[in-house]
């Protein structure tokens, strides 16, 4: 296990210098036993490789990291493990290994990729969130970035959804793992430091995936490479919002070089987050315009026909509610839009929180908080 | 011979009688003055040397010694000048000194010989008065300033030979004509009715202003946040007369009477600007003067661009705040100045000032963080009330308003004042907003459908045991609008409006 550990570890050598090591050697032991004289003399590395196999040999401190393995519950999954993912085997530059805190997706599991941007508008979020929601709901994992905005709205829509199902459930193992976030950092960072509850949850329920060393920080070259594992990883890529210059986009890219289905979120033409998606569009990505067409397009048959919100409301309820938008609008506004006296706009506002179809979401401003499709 | 005539210091906002005692005997010419003077009162010797002789005395040289008592207290300012003045006078033997007996002399002397105004004037008139003084003679431009004691005569003089004068009997010194307005002013402040739509500010206003709570307003700039602090003055409760005096008292002392006199029935509305010093804002100085917060002293202290000021002079407001009070401590002694005031803070929801509308905001969430957190927690913990404040759509901000005017909206704070009056007789405080933790279960009673609110939004808001007890203040207030004895439902939910900023983003 140890010399896995140490292997998996070495830096500075080539995720396809590793394979062809180890299809020469068989086992990682027989490369950590090579002398010196020998290493020099394997013609398969480049010499900046050779360099770094013998410092990976002299230093000592790969053993105190493995330590962490076993205190943090990390497991190390590499490249001839039956556990590596079969779809990143496909990748032209697939990760030697990965570490894993919860689990990796089953293989059998059907998996989308949620992205987008870290500064989303309140549509996005509902969007993201209602997506990975229903997504969860059909057993799809949701494969996203714990990024801030998008990749955290899909995180927390499938995790709530996961919840919900286990009160109908008697035992946890029959709802499967919603959702797995693929780090650009060691997978025991967590990355921003403010979704640690986020990520404590998915490494209970779901699964924190990255290639990079144990400890490793975000640096700014692991971010692309990270997005192919999370396109890698999926059946399908969804970008939610992204602005005209997005990582999401680089996601996008990978999904098509990798032949996922690619789809994307449409927006307004006003809105500047929009404006990659759109993109996406006009390049011809797929319109992902009516969640249950795109359940029907991965092959999940959406189960229950979902009654329409307003029939269920009042007739001030569905007044307010008709002026509610995925812009927030601040109680202002409402109260010249509804024509209503500020204590029962409150009172209606209060009910439609209560029933999940407004939300507050800054201090005065309020959204609709249902995407209907 | 010797010779004793009263005066009197400033302490704090408060005065305390000061003799001035001088000998004049034979031996080698010399003037000294003791009694732990700071140098503007030993500078005295100088003006009063050539003032007396300016105004046609000769003194003969002789061994001269003032003594200003009691010994042990520092004494600064100027209002010493026509006391010692006169004291060194009648030692000479050119004035009876017990003509003086019940009158009480202050004011600063210009080498003519003419009287200039000194800072303080008030506590010194109302100390004399404490003490059983029924005359005071005062520099003429002091006069409006003293005039505000009831039972005391005033003699307001230009010159030190006038004082001479009406001290042997030549003279009277009868003050002019009185020139302070017995008729509020309005106008100084903007009304109500001239602002359009911000329906919620106006409320939260209202709200503000009944319970005295501290008021966040947050809001892109040009939403007219300053307007409407400015206009806040407009529909506070009326000053009571012991409350006009306490801050003609402290304008007195700050030397700031002339500006306050123009406005006595209104509340002081103060806002510094941010580049404020803390010795400005709370008051300070080698020799202790009160800060913008006492100068705002039962009004506003409007503090616009929150995220501007620097956050070590934004935190020595925390004190204050709590205590209502400002206690200086110097080597003099301590200094207590009142700081009970409305704390209105206004500022931007973000850099660019567009957010939460995220398509139109630029910044990132880590920018928004960084920019609020500009604004301590603690010191946000002492906003009471928050209130976020639109852009107006172009309609409202031009549409002649049928919006209530100031005058109506003070009418109904008024009333909340007043429930609040009898419910706190024989309490230390006033108003709601005021009210300790330990007392807000029997002040307080809530129907069950506001218990429920509140429970719930504990809950959900992750809110402080601190930030509780705020909203049930605010919804007691919002009760006593509505004339309600009980804290209803509607009552805490519009409550809930006004709780102070997202909690999650200081996390």
């Amino acid at each position: 296990m140890d010399y896995r550990f140490w292997f998996a570890n070495a830096q500075g050598i080539s995720d396809r210098e590793k394979r062809r090591l180890l299809q020469v050697f068989g086992r990682e032991k027989e490369i950590f036993s090579l002398t010196e004289a020998q290493t020099e003399k394997l013609k398969l590395l480049s010499p900046r490789a050779r360099e770094a196999l013998l410092a990976a040999r002299r230093d000592t401190g790969w053993q105190k990291k493995s330590g962490l393995l076993r205190e943090q519950g990390i497991s190390l999954v590499c490249w001839q493990d039956k556990e590596y993912p079969e779809r990143l085997k496909n990748l032209y530059d697939p990760p030697y290994c990965l570490y894993v805190r919860g689990r990796l997706p089953p293989q059998e599991q059907k998996t989308v990729a949620l992205v987008g941007a870290r500064s989303c508008s309140e549509y996005g979020r509902a969007a993201a969130e209602t997506i990975a929601g229903e997504l969860a709901l059909h057993g799809v994992g949701v494969i996203s970035g714990m990024a801030y905005g998008i990749d955290a709205a899909a995180h927390v829509g499938a995790l709530k959804a996961r919840q919900s199902a286990l009160k109908t459930v008697s035992s946890a193992c029959d709802v499967p793992a919603s959702t797995y976030a693929v780090l650009g950092c060691g997978v025991d960072v967590c990355y921003p430091a403010a979704h640690r509850r986020l990520y404590e949850q998915m490494v209970r329920t779901g699964g924190v995936i990255s290639e990079v060393p144990l400890g490793c920080p975000p640096l700014r070259h692991f971010f692309p490479r990270r997005n192919r594992i999370i396109s890698g990883l999926a059946d399908a890529v969804v970008v939610v919002e992204a602005r005209e210059k997005s990582g999401s986009l680089i996601t996008a890219d990978c999904a098509l070089e990798q032949g996922k289905l690619v789809y994307a979120v449409p927006g307004r033409i006003s809105d500047d987050l929009s404006c990659g998606a759109n993109w996406l569009l006009s390049q011809g990505a797929s319109v992902l315009y009516s969640i249950r067409e795109f359940l029907r397009d991965l092959k999940v048959e959406k189960q229950e026909p979902e009654k329409l919100i307003e029939n269920s409301l009042e007739k001030n309820e569905r007044l307010v509610y008709s002026v509610l938008d995925f812009i927030p609008k601040h109680l202002e506004t409402l109260l010249a839009d509804t024509g209503l006296a500020l204590e029962e706009l409150l009172k209606v506002l209060y009910r439609l929180s209560e029933l999940g179809c407004a939300k507050e979401i800054h201090q005065n401003y309020y959204i609709k908080s249902k995407v209907d499709s | 011979m010797y010779s004793v005539i009263a005066t009197a210091a400033v302490h704090g906002i408060a005065g305390m009688i000061v003799k001035v005692e001088t000998d004049v005997t034979n031996g080698l010419p010399e003037f000294e003055m003791v009694g732990i003077l700071s140098s503007e009162v030993k500078e005295a010797r100088a003006r009063i040397r050539a003032a007396i002789h300016n105004t046609g005395f000769l003194l003969p040289p002789k061994k001269v010694t003032v003594n200003l008592g009691p010994a042990d207290v520092r004494k600064s300012g100027t209002g010493f000048d026509l006391p010692i003045a006169l004291s060194v006078l009648a030692a000479y033997g050119f004035l009876q000194s017990e003509a003086c007996g019940e009158t009480l002399f202050a004011g600063e002397i210009g080498l003519s010989g003419q009287l200039r105004p000194v800072r303080g004037i008030l506590p010194m008139v109302l100390t004399a008065r404490d003490h059983g003084y029924t005359h005071v003679v005062i520099p003429r431009e002091n006069e409006a300033e003293a005039l505000m004691v009831q039972g005391m005569q005033i003699h307001p003089a230009g010159t030190l030979s006038e004082v001479i004068d009406w001290l042997n009997g030549k003279r009277t010194l009868a003050p002019g004509p009185i020139n302070i307005e017995e008729t509020p002013r309005e106008e100084a402040c903007v009304d109500f009715a001239r602002i359009n739509g911000q329906r919620v500010l106006r409320r939260a206003c209202e709200v503000a202003a009944s319970g005295m709570h501290n008021l966040l307003m947050v809001g892109p700039p040009g939403t007219g946040k300053t307007m409407v602090a400015r206009a806040l003055p407009g529909i506070l409760p009326r000053l009571t007369e012991e409350e006009r005096m306490e801050l003609a008292r402290i304008y007195s002392v700050s030397g700031r009477f002339e500006e306050r006199k123009e406005h006595l029935y209104e509340r002081p509305f103060r806002c510094p600007h941010y580049s404020v010093t803390a010795t400005a804002l709370v008051g300070g100085g080698r020799v202790a003067q009160p800060g913008e917060i006492s100068l705002a002293h039962r009004g506003i202290l409007f503090l616009d661009e929150l995220t501007e000021y620097q956050k070590p002079v934004l935190e020595q407001l925390r004190q204050p705040l709590e205590e209502r009070v400002v206690r200086l401590v110097r080597v003099s002694g301590v200094y207590i100045y009142p700081a009970d005031c409305m704390l209105v803070g206004a500022m931007n929801p973000c850099g660019c000032g567009y957010y939460p509308d995220r398509s139109r905001c630029t910044c990132s969430p880590g920018d928004i963080r960084r920019h609020l957190r500009k604004v301590s927690r603690p010191l946000l913990d002492r906003m009471d009330m928050s209130v976020e404040v639109p852009r107006v759509k172009i309609g409202e901000l031009t549409g002649e308003g049928r919006n209530e005017s100031s005058e109506v909206i003070r009418a109904r704070v008024e009333g909340a004042v007043r429930r609040q009056e009898q419910r706190y007789q024989g309490e230390r405080f006033r108003y709601n907003s005021r009210i300790p933790a330990d007392r807000i279960e029997a002040y307080c009673p809530m129907d069950s459908g506001a218990r429920r609110l509140i429970e719930a939004a504990y809950e959900q808001l992750n809110l402080s045991a601190r930030a509780y007890h705020r909203l049930i203040r605010v919804a007691r207030t919002i009760a006593d609008l509505a004339k309600s004895g009980e804290i209803l439902e509607a009552h805490m939910r519009e409550a809930l409006l006004y709780r102070t900023m997202d909690e999650a983003v200081w996390r």
